[in-house]
């Protein structure tokens, strides 16, 4: 009958300060809002369950609600939960695809260069979006021939052992199948801290996809396998790092408080690369040595789901630590992506009109580029308004001088 | 039938509560001219003060088998005719380690004898199926109880009384009666509203007044000895429980918690009061104390649980001797022919009872009404459904009227049944939300003031459940203010309405004001006060 | 993590007060927890409208004397209060917000539900009349959006009928608005304020008032317009014939969101560090001072400063928690001021002056908290977490909250 753990919806005074913040609403009616969705909602879910509304599956999950209630209410755990609770839609076919990053990455890794040359083609955009109902407008992201873990075995693991400290990196779907490079970036900057990388053996995805599409039995599934696989890298490593808000936000507190999979053995290794970047310099026990001639104008985004765990201060500490590097902290905007909920043809439109005012304000300042923790984001931006997007990571290992750097620290 | 004259009936019925409501009903179905006259709104009394608890009668079992074998029956007729008003949530007795596991045989043999379904259960299972109960209980047993919403059901046979012609004068006040030798045959009133007095006839009076009912009996020259009992409830912002829980003991204090409709309802307290503190009870700390302490027995999180409000009513107990706490008098139906009783003709009183045999009372006192008037119609009400009942669950309206109903039809379906078809509720423009925390859309706000007899945002809190919800009129209210000001055409009276409604709520609130219920209060006093501007003018 | 002042709470005293330091030189970060109670901005700041035994107050500041001692204005003392009084206006002014109004009297301001209320400045949005028996017009055009609940048309018309003017209430629709009613749980302020922040939606709302707008002299419409900044406002001015004149409407309440955003933006632009949605969970204090204190999103990176400001709010932003036996303050545990027995908290009449709304955190004379009668020297008490006076009846709670900070900042400023 009662929801275990919600129910600090009663905490909700219906000041209604979270309509004012959801990204949703103004843009897509059909979704009835974060009080309604949330805490109104589960008052009369509990009574009956019939009262379960299937439009809460337009809540993009970015748990600007959360950060803005004065009243502490988990108003976006409770929508998700009730949506794996009550929900009687199946995923589709597409979701599934969307949400199963691991599998598809897996597949398409291989063949990397006839998938990125076919994904922008018509005819395929056509099928993806007639069929599927993957919006034909959205851009895909590239598949990377190397995934980041072969990499890594071949170029990187040997050395690690030679660093007295170490920290174990959580590197997440993205990096592997898509983007090594900022793996790549993350490991140098990690190395010329002084400290050496370990891989999680045998990481899979977060589950952050699977559990907005509607499979949370697969979350869940997944959930527990790197609960363990963490907590078997917690000896011999200082932290467990990811350098993507979303997967350290899932992991550290969607595992518990939304799949209720224990993760208490791990939760407190878990850290974002840039916020213990920022402890170790803060408490003085790394030094940094940056480039002369480092230059850049960076506007700063913060993704939702670092916003939610508070820690885009220390990304953008960081980065304003960069001499030669001007800085512009962008209003709190949602990007409209919020993972694969964009990608859908249903939510484009939605999508792109949730972003709008952020890319207006990116054309506005015209940086060199946008410095921004989460992959979805940079596709959207990237997409939305053609200005390249960096991860704070990668920009750090552009502008340190990392032999001096390495010395500073590895003494 | 013959001609009448504007103000002559068959029947007059005094009280708009349950028992004078079912009363009209009963007599409007079986052909009488009715008149119902209340003198506040209909369920103002002790029907709208209640658990709202759809007894199986196992409660009375062990101590009043007449009273458990009176539930028993009409619990399943108004599962049948009143479905809409019942919640079948089956109630479970609890034993706790503190009680006699002994009195559960005594208990089970009794509710069996009574014909009431009495099943035992491990405790281990009665947690499982019941999450909140205390986990130490030793001994459940699963009776038929279920919840009942009291201000629905006065509502279905208010309506439905006046389908079948019956005349509703509400905020109306009997003033004294119209005799013709020793025989009354009518009433003189005072009408509150337009503030004008006004004569009406009848062969037969119906008192049906509850502990009010003293005081028209002795208008009327007769002597009824009521028993004032404050009984204090509090209500809970959510349903904590879905089963009905119960002590399986000899009726105490607060050893019922009752989940109705979105909230559940902790209760209750016993004791005797004057009768000049019946309209205005006041809920006070060391009964907020006790109904706390006690409810956390039934239910460990009640502690933690934020209380809406606390309200008190009182039972219309008809004394039988100096018993001081009220509880060992019977609980059953009093009827006073007060021609045989008193020499008074034309008069009947109809009290003692209780919510769950109100159709009962009901059925007893038209039958002496038919009686006395030489009618020979036969009770319908054992197997006429009310207006908006017999057309199944919430789910099975919804699916009939809409295709794919949203959360605001559903609501509204769940409160008024299949009479959500009459209500326009169709384009979504209809829907927009009046109360949120209930879901109530302005149309049904609109069809309440039309058809209701809504003449303040109290009567409307009863009709539709705005105000009810956790903010307590907080937005709503002000909302519906606007609205009843539009329907009666001043908006000076919907202003000073909203002023009344809000202290309505507040007596209910701050007797349990401390955290988030007085942290909602005190954005409450922000939003009348700082936007509204309605504090305490200069 | 070090600051020179870590600030608790993010709504109006704790960003005024971040504000002032940062803009003299001192870095900041404020921790909030989640909005705060700017979301239900009237449209008018009170300094002080009502003394405590329910007499009216024209001029503010001379008033203050009168006050009981323990009060927040006493504390701060008349002149000082008095040169803060002159500084509100440019202030705002300098963070893109305008306001209206005269810095030692009070004015009159029209309320949700119409009847005049007494207010010491507006935000530009709202009018600002001298006299109670003001009349915003003589022949008055009501327009609602339609199906827009929170602005009540009737009960305005009703009480500015009664002061004579000629009213006539209407409720306009466009298809922008039709689509918005589409949501019925999101027909709110900030949902319509969002839609009309386009151009083309404005535009043919204003045309919808102009084709009913002849034969009057006034249009008043419900302040749901510029939720990111007042040139909207300006836009609706001009576009619409004949004298606009805005009232608020139930929360959210627009201008209030807007004046939070534009004060935090300055807060920010000059430097400081807003965490938003984040809660303080621990305090280290050693030998009389706070130390540091952590959140629950820092976790072990501590924020360290040589003073702090608690501007937590009051029940509300959980600066307060009252439980069955007492108020308590929450991020320091800093002694109550509070009437003991519950029964003594509440006055049974909704609408008269509540003992609970006084309750607050224990002072010393330059607004120092107290813990266990003891002065914590570097920690300073803002907004309305203070106890000593009741906010909402006194019509004093924006006066209390930027005159604390001001206050309070000049005193943090002057630590060695």
């Amino acid at each position: 009958m009662k929801t275990e753990n919600i129910d600090n919806f009663e905490q909700c005074i219906k000041c209604t300060i979270c309509t004012v913040y959801c990204p949703v609403v103004p843009v897509n009616p059909a979704y009835p809002g974060p009080k309604q969705a949330g805490p109104d909602g589960e008052r009369l879910r509990i009574k009956n369950n019939y009262f379960f509304d299937e439009a809460l599956k337009y809540c993009l999950n970015c748990k600007r609600c959360d950060v803005a209630c004065p009243s502490g209410v988990r108003i976006s755990d409770m929508i998700q939960e009730a949506r794996i609770n009550f929900s009687k839609k199946k995923p589709k076919l597409r979701d599934m695809m969307l949400a199963s990053t691991d599998f598809m990455g897996t597949m398409a890794t291989p063949f990397a260069p006839v998938v990125n040359a076919v994904l922008p083609l018509k005819p395929v955009k056509a099928v993806l979006d007639g069929v599927m109902g993957i919006d034909h407008r959205r851009q895909f992201p590239k598949y990377t021939g190397t995934k980041f873990e072969t990499w890594f075995k071949k170029e990187a693991a040997d050395r690690q052992a030679g660093f007295k400290r170490h920290i174990a990196y959580f590197h997440g779907c993205y990096v592997n199948y898509n983007y090594p490079q900022l793996g790549k970036d993350f490991v140098k900057v990690m190395n010329a801290l002084g400290y050496g990388v370990n891989l999680i053996d045998k990481e899979k995805c977060c589950g952050v996809a699977m559990i907005v599409n509607g499979m949370a039995d697969s979350a869940k599934k997944n959930a527990r396998h790197n609960v363990n696989a963490l907590s078997k890298a917690i000896p011999g490593n200082e932290k467990i790092l990811t350098s993507s808000s979303t997967c350290v936000l899932t992991m550290r507190d969607e595992y518990p408080e939304l799949l209720k999979v224990d993760n208490s053995a791990v939760r407190d290794s878990l850290a974002l690369g840039t916020k213990f970047i920022f402890s170790l310099i803060d408490s003085g026990k790394v030094k940094l040595a940056f480039k002369k001639d480092y230059k850049a104008r960076i506007a700063y985004h913060t993704p939702c789901h670092l916003e939610k765990l508070g820690w885009g201060v220390f990304s953008t500490s960081v980065l304003k630590m960069i001499p030669g590097v001007e800085f512009t902290l962008l209003d709190s905007n949602c990007c409209g992506i919020s993972g694969t909920y964009g990608f859908k043809k249903e939510n484009y439109d939605a999508s792109q009109a949730i972003g709008a005012p952020l890319f207006e304000q990116i054309s506005r300042i015209n940086p060199d580029f946008v410095a921004c923790d989460c992959e979805t984001c940079k596709w959207q931006i990237e997409m939305s308004t053609g200005y390249t997007v960096k991860n704070p990571i990668s920009i750090l290992a552009e502008a340190l001088d990392l032999e001096e750097t390495a010395k500073l620290n590895n003494q | 039938m013959a001609q009448y004259k504007e103000n002559e009936f068959d029947v007059i019925v005094i009280g708009g509560g349950i028992t004078g409501a079912g009363t009209a009903r009963d007599c409007s179905l079986r052909g009488l001219r009715t008149l119902l006259i209340e003198r506040n709104d209909i369920a103002d009394g002790a029907t709208g003060r209640n658990h709202g608890l759809l007894h199986s009668g196992a409660r009375y079992a062990v101590t009043d088998q007449e009273s458990a074998t009176e539930c028993i029956q009409e619990n399943m007729i108004l599962k049948r005719v009143a479905n809409h008003c019942v919640d079948d949530t089956s109630g479970f007795f609890i034993t706790l380690p503190e009680d006699d596991l002994a009195y559960q045989a005594k208990f089970v043999e009794a509710c069996t004898k009574a014909g009431i379904k009495a099943e035992v259960i491990d405790p281990k299972e009665a947690v499982r199926l019941e999450p909140s109960v205390n986990p130490d209980i030793i001994g459940a047993v699963r009776v038929p109880d279920g919840s009942v919403d009291p201000f629905r059901l006065c509502s279905s046979n208010v309506v439905d009384a006046k389908l079948h012609g019956a005349k509703v004068l509400v905020y109306t006040e009997v003033t004294g009666f119209i005799f013709e030798g020793t025989n009354i045959v009518g009433v003189k009133v005072h009408d509150k509203k337009s503030g004008e007095d006004a004569e009406y006839r009848a062969p037969i009076t119906v008192n049906a007044g509850g502990i009010w009912g003293h005081h028209i009996a002795e208008l009327a020259g007769a002597q009824i000895g009521m028993f004032p009992a404050k009984g204090a409830l509090l209500i809970f912002a959510h349903r904590v429980n879905g089963i009905v829980l119960n002590r399986c003991r000899k009726p105490a204090n607060a050893d019922i918690l009752v989940p109705g409709d979105t909230v559940c309802v902790i209760g209750t307290t016993s004791t005797k009061v004057p009768f000049e503190e019946c309209d205005n009870m006041r809920v006070t700390p060391d009964e907020v104390q006790l109904l706390i302490s006690e409810g956390e027995k039934l239910a460990p999180c009640l502690g933690e649980t934020r209380i809406l409000r606390a309200y008190a009513g009182v039972r219309p107990l008809v004394s039988a001797d100096n018993d001081p706490s009220g509880r060992s008098i019977s609980r059953g139906i009093v009827l006073f022919d007060h021609e045989k009783r008193d020499g008074i003709g034309g008069f009947i009183t109809i009290t003692g009872g209780k919510l769950m045999t109100y159709r009962l009372m009901a059925e007893m006192a038209t039958d002496l009404v038919c009686e006395k008037l030489h009618s020979a119609s036969k009770c319908e009400t054992r197997t006429t459904p009310l207006p908006g009942s017999g057309h199944g669950d919430v789910r099975e309206v919804s699916k009939k009227i809409w295709a794919n109903p949203t959360t605001a039809q559903k609501a509204t379906a769940g409160r008024v049944g299949s009479l959500a078809s009459g209500i326009k509720l169709k384009s979504i423009e209809e829907q927009s939300l009046v109360c949120e925390c209930e879901e109530v859309p302005e149309s049904e706000v609109d069809n309440a003031i039309k058809n209701l007899d809504v003449h303040n945002l109290v009567d409307l809190r009863r009709r539709t459940r705005v105000g009810m919800g956790t903010c307590q009129g907080e937005l709503c209210a002000c909302r519906a203010a606007g609205l009843l000001g539009k329907a009666q055409g001043c908006a000076e009276r919907a202003r000073k309405d909203l002023v009344n409604f809000m202290n309505e709520r507040w007596k209910g609130i701050f007797p349990i004001a401390w955290g988030e219920s007085l942290r909602e209060a005190e954005f409450t006093e922000w939003v009348y006060s700082e936007c509204l501007g309605l504090s305490e003018q200069e | 993590m070090k600051f020179d002042t870590v600030i608790i709470g993010g709504g109006l005293s704790g960003l005024i007060c971040g504000l002032r330091l940062q803009r003299s030189g001192r870095k900041c970060a404020i921790v909030s927890a989640g909005q705060n109670a700017m979301h239900f901005f009237s449209g008018g700041f009170g300094l002080l409208s009502r003394m405590p035994d329910g007499s009216a107050v024209d001029s503010p500041i001379e008033a203050i004397e009168g006050l009981p001692a323990e009060h927040p204005y006493r504390k701060i003392g008349k002149d000082n209060v008095s040169s803060y009084a002159s500084e509100v206006v440019p202030m705002f002014e300098s963070c893109g917000i305008k306001l209206r109004g005269n810095a030692v009297k009070n004015g009159w301001m029209i309320s949700a539900s119409g009847l005049p209320k007494r207010t010491w400045l507006t935000v530009y949005d709202v009018d600002i009349y001298e006299t109670k028996d003001f009349r915003p017009g003589d022949n008055i055009l009501l327009v609602n959006i339609e199906g827009f609940l929170d602005f009540n048309t009737s009960f305005i018309a009703e009480a500015l009928e009664k002061k004579g003017a000629k009213c006539r209430i209407a409720a306009v629709s466009t298809d922008d608005i039709r689509a918005l009613r589409k949501n019925p749980s999101e027909m709110r302020s900030s949902n319509i304020a969002k839609m009309m922040s386009r151009k083309d939606a404005r535009e043919r709302f204003v045309a919808e008032v102009n084709k009913i707008s002849h034969d009057t002299d006034t249009v008043i419409l419900p302040a749901v317009f510029g939720l990111k900044g007042s040139e909207e406002v300006e836009d609706i001015r001009k576009s619409v014939d004949g004298n606009v004149v805005f009232v608020g409407t139930l929360p959210p309440s627009v201008p209030g969101v807007r004046t939070q955003m534009k004060l935090k933006n300055a807060f920010e632009e000059a430097g400081g560090v807003f965490l938003m949605g984040d809660k303080v969970n621990g305090i280290e204090v050693k030998d009389g001072k706070v130390v540091s204190v952590s959140t629950a999103n820092l976790e072990e990176i501590r924020l360290e400063a040589d003073s702090f400001v608690l501007a937590s709010g009051s029940y509300f932003g959980h600066g307060l928690v009252a439980d069955r036996e007492k108020v308590s303050e929450t991020v320091f545990g800093l002694d109550v001021e509070c009437n003991g027995d519950r029964n003594n908290w509440y006055n049974p009449d909704f609408f008269k002056s509540q003992a609970y709304l006084s309750f607050g955190a224990a002072t010393d004379n330059e607004l120092k908290g107290i813990k266990n009668g003891e002065v914590i020297e570097n920690l300073y008490v803002a907004g309305s977490v203070l106890g000593g006076c009741n906010p909402l009846y006194e019509g004093s709670g924006a006066g209390i909250a930027i005159m604390t900070a001001m206050y309070i900042s000049d005193k943090i400023s002057s630590r060695k």
